[in-house]
């Protein structure tokens, strides 16, 4: 009965719930007896879960699958990789891909230089983006908003609008092919992203916190590194995430500003392609050594911030 | 002395500020400078300036405004196909509630992955011969031959099968996004409406859509100025092939700039296109964040 007067209610204010869901979520009080605020779509129903189930299962098996083939195609023969008709599972399992891939001159090196960039752009990314997205939200200057406004248009320039320019200034200043001039690059991608992240992870801190640490003498910088920093520490974990990823990932800077010497990984399997005809069993191999360590580091940072 | 909190807002937003408009805002500046000149592909050769001569150029040539129509056409389809998918993922996962957690973060493994490693991956399960998806649509008895569709050297499909590995990569952040708004949705509105004889579709489009309008929103702005810009898996899978029927803009101002060694006509290409990105994304901006209101 209860819950019909309150829903009665709730029909009857449409276009402010429309306009504002979070403030309808506000007004409704909260129940003990559910957890969530979500029963209202969850199924109930036996029967319609496990027909829920079975869907959620082909579609995991459907989305997962191009990525188990090609982990079993890295585990084939070469005759057995373009064999017509291919087959799913390997007819025998090798290690002959791996062995050929990392042998390989320069994939190494690769896999070093992609690790320092990547590690380089995510410091540079954070140490920009933390003062920066404390600096907006908390002080909400005229400046800070036009500055996030700014930061959000960069993120629509395409790279490869100024990937030519910017290797010639890093030529000019004796950084040409190097993992710092890629790294710089590839902070122009992530440093717009981790504002908007960080601010959206301050905005959520009390301001009482630093003013409580003010009074008992902090400087404003103290505050924010000694009281707001580790209660946002979570959010710092997940904008170095998203930018670790972006510098691994990217590959069209990382191909138009290095040459031998500060080659990243998926340069070096691009190029499998041309400079070595079709051999697709070591660029699989390669494709997945680059791939799964970041999947697990990831899943396992995020099921630590879950329990935390 | 204390400075006043302006100031300090200031002296943190500084390090970051300076960092875009050096490594930003000057490369574009070069790049749209360049744009009025015809550079010689060769280090220190000539530039004469030539004004908006490039620009005419672009505009005259059939491979810049096509490269355009089908940068918007795959741009549609990608953001289309995402947003399908990734509502009925967001949907599905939100029905079954607590109990599906680890499959969500299990859905999200693409997102890790390089998009050159997926546009290779997709390569080889599209490619003609021993192409793995021919094949099994052959052996289901849907297609007579497995080579009976070119996913990649048939021009008149291949620039939606180059879209493919896009796709399959990022309906997981689709998924992510209007997941976590339809958290924000009160289930009591939903108890109501099914209280009142509402059924799915009429709920679906009533009042779920409606809700998740801001969201769905900002994810389809964010995923749309994403997929104008492809270029890692339409290289690796096509090289805008065959016969530039699959060539986007990002690739056309790559080949003009590299492989045609024209950087001037290439610069040209790519203020307009940045121009273009640029309105598109103050006309979504402006409507979807209303500066002022917030932030």
């Amino acid at each position: 009965m209860r819950l019909a007067e309150r829903t009665k209610h709730d029909g009857g204010t449409p276009a402010t719930a429309s306009a504002a869901p979070s403030a309808a979520a506000a007004v409704v009080p909260p129940r003990k007896r559910r957890s969530v605020n979500r029963e209202g779509l969850e199924a109930g129903r036996r029967s319609t879960r496990t027909l829920l189930w079975i869907l959620l299962a082909a579609a995991m098996v459907l989305y997962g699958f191009p990525f188990l083939y090609l982990l079993f195609t890295s585990f084939k023969t070469p005759i057995d990789t373009i064999a017509v008709p291919p087959t799913i599972l390997p007819r025998e399992w090798t290690l002959e891909n791996y062995v050929n891939a990392l042998g390989r001159s320069g994939v190494p090196a690769s896999f070093i230089n992609s690790i320092q960039t990547a590690i380089i752009s995510t410091v540079l990314s954070l140490v920009l983006a933390v003062p920066a997205a404390y600096g907006i939200t908390r002080y909400k200057t005229l400046s800070g908003r036009i500055f996030i406004m700014a930061a959000l248009v960069t993120r629509m320039v395409p790279p490869v609008a100024i990937g030519i320019p910017l290797a010639s200034m890093m030529g000019s200043v004796g950084l040409a092919d190097t993992p710092i001039a890629l790294s710089i690059a590839h902070t122009t991608i992530s440093l717009p992203l981790s504002i908007w992240l960080m601010s959206s992870f301050f905005e959520a801190v009390p301001k009482d916190l630093e003013e409580a640490a003010t009074v008992d003498g902090c400087s404003r910088l103290g505050a924010l590194w000694r009281v707001v920093i580790p209660v946002v520490s979570g959010g710092i974990a997940v904008t170095a995430i998203f930018a670790f990823l972006a510098s691994w990932n990217e590959f069209l800077f990382a191909l138009l500003m290095t040459a031998i010497r500060s080659q990243t990984t998926p340069v070096v399997i691009a190029n499998f392609q041309t400079q070595f005809g079709l051999d697709w069993g070591s660029m699989t191999a390669l494709a997945a050594v680059y791939s799964i360590p970041v999947i697990l580091l990831t899943f396992s940072c995020s099921a630590r911030s879950w329990r935390a | 002395m204390r400075i006043s909190d302006r100031r300090f807002a200031l002296f943190l937003m500084t390090p970051a500020a300076l960092f875009l408009a050096i490594f930003v805002a000057f490369p574009l500046f070069r790049l749209v400078a360049d744009s009025f000149y015809k550079i010689s592909p060769i280090a220190g050769g000539p530039r004469d300036f030539v004004g908006l001569d490039n620009y005419f150029r672009a505009f005259a040539s059939e491979a810049f405004t096509g490269a355009g129509w089908r940068t918007l056409a795959y741009t549609l389809v990608v953001v289309t196909l995402e947003f399908a998918l990734g509502l009925g993922m967001a949907l599905l996962f939100t029905m079954l509630g607590r109990s599906s957690q680890i499959w969500r973060t299990v859905f999200m493994y693409p997102l890790m992955i390089a998009p050159i490693v997926a546009g290779l991956l997709w390569k080889f399960l599209m490619i003609d011969n021993f192409g793995l998806i021919g094949t099994l649509l052959h052996q289901a008895g849907i297609l007579g031959n497995p080579n009976q569709i070119g996913w990649l050297s048939d021009p008149g499909i291949v620039l939606y099968s180059v879209a493919i590995p896009d796709i399959w990569l990022t309906t997981s952040f689709m998924c992510l996004v209007l997941f976590a708004g339809l958290q924000n949705i009160p289930g009591d509105l939903i108890e109501a409406a099914r209280l009142d004889g509402a059924r799915a579709p009429a709920l679906l489009f009533r009042i779920i859509l409606p809700l998740l309008r801001p969201v769905i929103a900002v994810a389809l702005v964010v995923r749309g100025i994403d997929a104008a810009r492809a270029f890692d898996t339409i290289l690796i899978q096509t090289n805008g092939g065959p016969q530039s029927a699959s060539e986007t803009m990002s690739l056309l101002i790559y080949r003009t700039m590299i492989r045609f060694g024209d950087p001037g006509l290439a610069s040209a290409m790519g203020t307009i296109y940045l121009l273009a990105m640029l309105a598109v994304a103050f006309v979504a901006v402006s409507t979807i964040w209303r500066p002022g209101k917030d932030t």
